[in-house]
């Protein structure tokens, strides 16, 4: 249909033009756009079918089982509709969970973003060859499979790994992190970094780096200039990347199952849980989906900052 | 090329002082060994054809690039390694480059504001400031909200807000159309005159350079090839490049004969004073407004005559262009052996009778009209 209904205001100009002018669109007009629908539709099908049965129909069930109830034996029957897992949410326990992730999501977001401002900095503002060689080096480790990555973390910070030989013998004593919330947010920082990098990258590199020496000629600093101008200018990227880290971190099962402690316990790791121990498929069913709003607030705040960055461009260049 | 003293220079500090400023980027050399000085209060134009080095000149004046050579001092003072934000210059940029992010106030408070003036004193300046641009009521708008006209104005705004000691601009109004274009070339002239700020002004188009400013520097491959009053540049070109740039002009290849006169090689001495050796190779350089065509009988005695045949009468309304080829070819009677044909253009008020192609012609100047290019 969006075809369509882009021909009708322009249709509606040209009635505008003279009152005499002919009807909206010739038969031959309308044939060519219908034609033009029914291949838009055909080669959208198999994706629509993909995404129809492996993401709409399980979310829809995750959705279905939220409201459902768990029987004694850990069975879920499905019926006796009901809200008794969004209340149990509710309970210190569940909400210190929840706390816990989104602080550390907070922390692995902000650390990303201070490591991978600087190095898009520098990436954006190579020569044009040498940047497509450091961005094939950034891409590699998403090449590589994520939870041999993890496991080689977990031997470089365990305390008989290198890192702890490195600072036993430059005198600061072996060190334990291990299984401590830092672990999982160093593991997560590493994890995600690449999220952070990209969308920073392509703010910069789009940057017009006129606008910084026009702030600088009129006597700001280059911190200033930095702060004033190339900061505001590339926050679409930073928002965007904020989000694509925040949103996995939030929800991060791998990492804290293999970084984090038992005391680490993350809302991925609880709902997980649910669903295999302490089969309460209802409970984590409601988890889920509070992960998912959260995910989409977050995404909507990412399209509001995109549609915002959309505005102020195509300006003065 | 020495700097033709400008009104102000001997008077006072000049506003910009370079002494064989040169700037290399790797292996290219953008501009090498300037020598300039722009009087205080004057409207100096950097001319060139793309790539010849005035952009990069007036960036190191801002700051935005350090000279590899040289020294360069704002009223007085040694600023050639100083950072952009210490100078007290301001730039008008080629495509403006006004902040997007910002209103239309907030970019031209932006440098009040980098040098903590704040409240009701910024706000009263900002005011003055879009006053003078006329933008009154856009204070609010986006840069992305206003036309290209207006876009120039802010840019402008923003600079002049600062009372900087000089204002630089870059291309300002390469990116207007015509009409739009000679009515900020009269109002940044005016402009100029009301604030009563140096304004060093680069563009490649020699119209406006001649039209808007009280000395013009002509650059080439990063020299400075001829500074002076743009009656001066255009009536007596230092050189072939200058003479061909400025305005249209016609090049007669010939070898100096004396202080006084040139052999062409289309044939013919014609009277021409000059300072070059005898004997070196030069070229004449005759206006085409000053060209002067006879039919063959009428030709006057007396004046350096060359006979030739119209080529080619284009009407402009205003006025004819002729193309006239003269020497060997044009059947002109005693040439010699070894001697080129050349074309000359002429160009005559339309109230005089026209001449059609193909009518044998001689055409004349005096000699006063007339400049000896080396290269």
């Amino acid at each position: 249909m969006p075809s369509l209904r882009r021909a009708k205001p322009a249709a509606a100009q040209s009635t505008d033009a003279g009152p005499d002018t002919p009807p909206l669109l010739t038969p031959a007009e309308l044939a060519a756009q219908r034609r033009k629908r029914r291949t838009g539709t055909l080669i959208a099908t198999p994706g629509a079918l993909y995404l129809l049965i492996f993401f709409v129909v399980p979310l829809g069930l995750i959705t279905v089982y939220s409201f459902a109830t768990r029987t004694s034996t850990g069975r879920t029957s499905l019926s006796g509709w009901n809200l008794n897992s969004y209340e149990r949410i509710a309970d210190d326990v569940i909400l210190g969970i929840i706390a816990r992730s989104a602080w550390l999501a907070f922390l692995t977001t902000v650390l990303c973003l201070v490591v991978a401002y600087p190095f898009a900095y520098y990436l954006a503002t190579r020569p044009p060859r040498l940047r497509a060689r450091l961005l094939v080096l950034v891409m590699i480790p998403f090449w590589t499979n994520g939870l041999v990555r993890i496991f080689a973390i977990r031997f470089l910070l365990g305390s008989n790994g290198p890192a702890s030989a490195l600072s036993e013998a430059m005198g600061f004593g072996t060190f334990r992190i291990l299984f401590t919330p830092t672990a999982v947010v160093l593991g997560m920082v590493y994890g995600f970094l690449t999220f952070m990098v990209l969308p920073l990258y392509v703010a910069l590199e789009r940057m017009d780096w006129r606008l910084v020496e026009a702030a600088r000629d009129l006597y700001a600093s280059g911190a200033k200039a930095f702060w004033r101008v190339t900061v505001p200018l590339t926050r679409s990227g930073i928002v965007a990347g904020c989000v694509l880290v925040f949103v996995p971190s939030f929800g991060s099962y791998v990492v804290p199952e293999i970084l984090g402690g038992a005391k680490t316990l993350l809302i991925g790791s609880y709902v997980a849980r649910q669903f295999q121990a302490a089969r309460n498929w209802p409970l984590g069913a409601a988890l889920s989906v509070l992960v998912i709003v959260a995910m989409l607030v977050a995404v909507a705040i990412n399209q509001r900052n995109s549609a915002n960055a959309e505005r102020t461009q195509g300006v003065t260049r | 090329m020495s700097s033709a003293p400008s009104p102000d220079a001997g008077s006072s500090v000049p506003a910009v002082e370079m002494h064989g400023i040169s700037k290399r980027f790797g292996d290219v050399v953008a501009v090498d060994g300037v020598d300039l000085q722009i009087g205080d209060g004057e409207f100096f134009a950097l001319l060139g054809p793309s790539g010849c080095g005035k952009t990069t000149t007036l960036r190191m004046i801002a700051g935005l690039d350090i000279p590899s050579e040289g020294r360069l001092a704002i009223f007085g003072e040694e600023v050639a390694s100083w950072p952009p934000d210490r100078r007290p210059v301001n730039t008008v940029f080629q495509a403006y480059a006004l902040f997007p992010h910002m209103t239309v106030a907030q970019n031209i408070a932006f440098g009040l504001q980098m040098r903590g003036i704040r409240g009701p004193d910024a706000d009263r300046q900002v005011a003055e400031a879009t006053a003078l641009v006329q933008l009154e009521g856009m204070e609010h708008r986006r840069p992305s909200q206003l036309s290209g006209g207006q876009q120039q104005r802010v840019a402008l705004a923003r600079a002049l807000v600062n009372h900087p000691k000089v204002l630089l601009l870059d291309e300002p109004l390469g990116a207007l159309d015509l009409k739009l274009r000679q009515e900020m070339q009269v109002e940044l002239k005016a402009l100029q005159r009301e604030v009563g700020i140096t304004f060093v002004f680069v563009t490649h188009d020699q119209e406006e350079a001649l039209a808007m400013s009280d000395r013009v520097g002509v650059m080439s491959e990063g020299r400075l090839l001829q500074v002076g009053t743009p009656a001066e540049v255009y009536e007596h070109p230092a050189n072939r490049f200058v003479a061909d740039f400025i305005g249209r002009t016609n090049l007669l290849e010939g070898v100096t004969e004396g202080p006084a006169a040139v052999r062409l090689d289309a044939g013919a001495v014609v009277a021409a004073a000059n300072e070059l050796a005898v004997g070196s190779p030069a070229a004449l350089s005759v206006r085409p407004e000053q060209v002067r065509l006879h039919r063959r009988s009428e030709a006057p005695a007396g004046a350096p005559c060359l006979d030739g045949v119209i080529t080619d009468a284009t009407y402009l309304g205003h006025a004819f262009v002729y193309t006239v080829a003269i020497g060997p070819t044009a059947g002109a009677s005693g040439t010699h052996a070894g001697e080129r044909a050349a074309t000359i253009t002429a160009r005559s008020e339309t109230g005089s009778a026209a001449l059609a192609a193909g009518e044998p012609v001689s055409v004349s100047w005096s000699p006063e009209a007339t400049t000896v290019v080396a290269d």
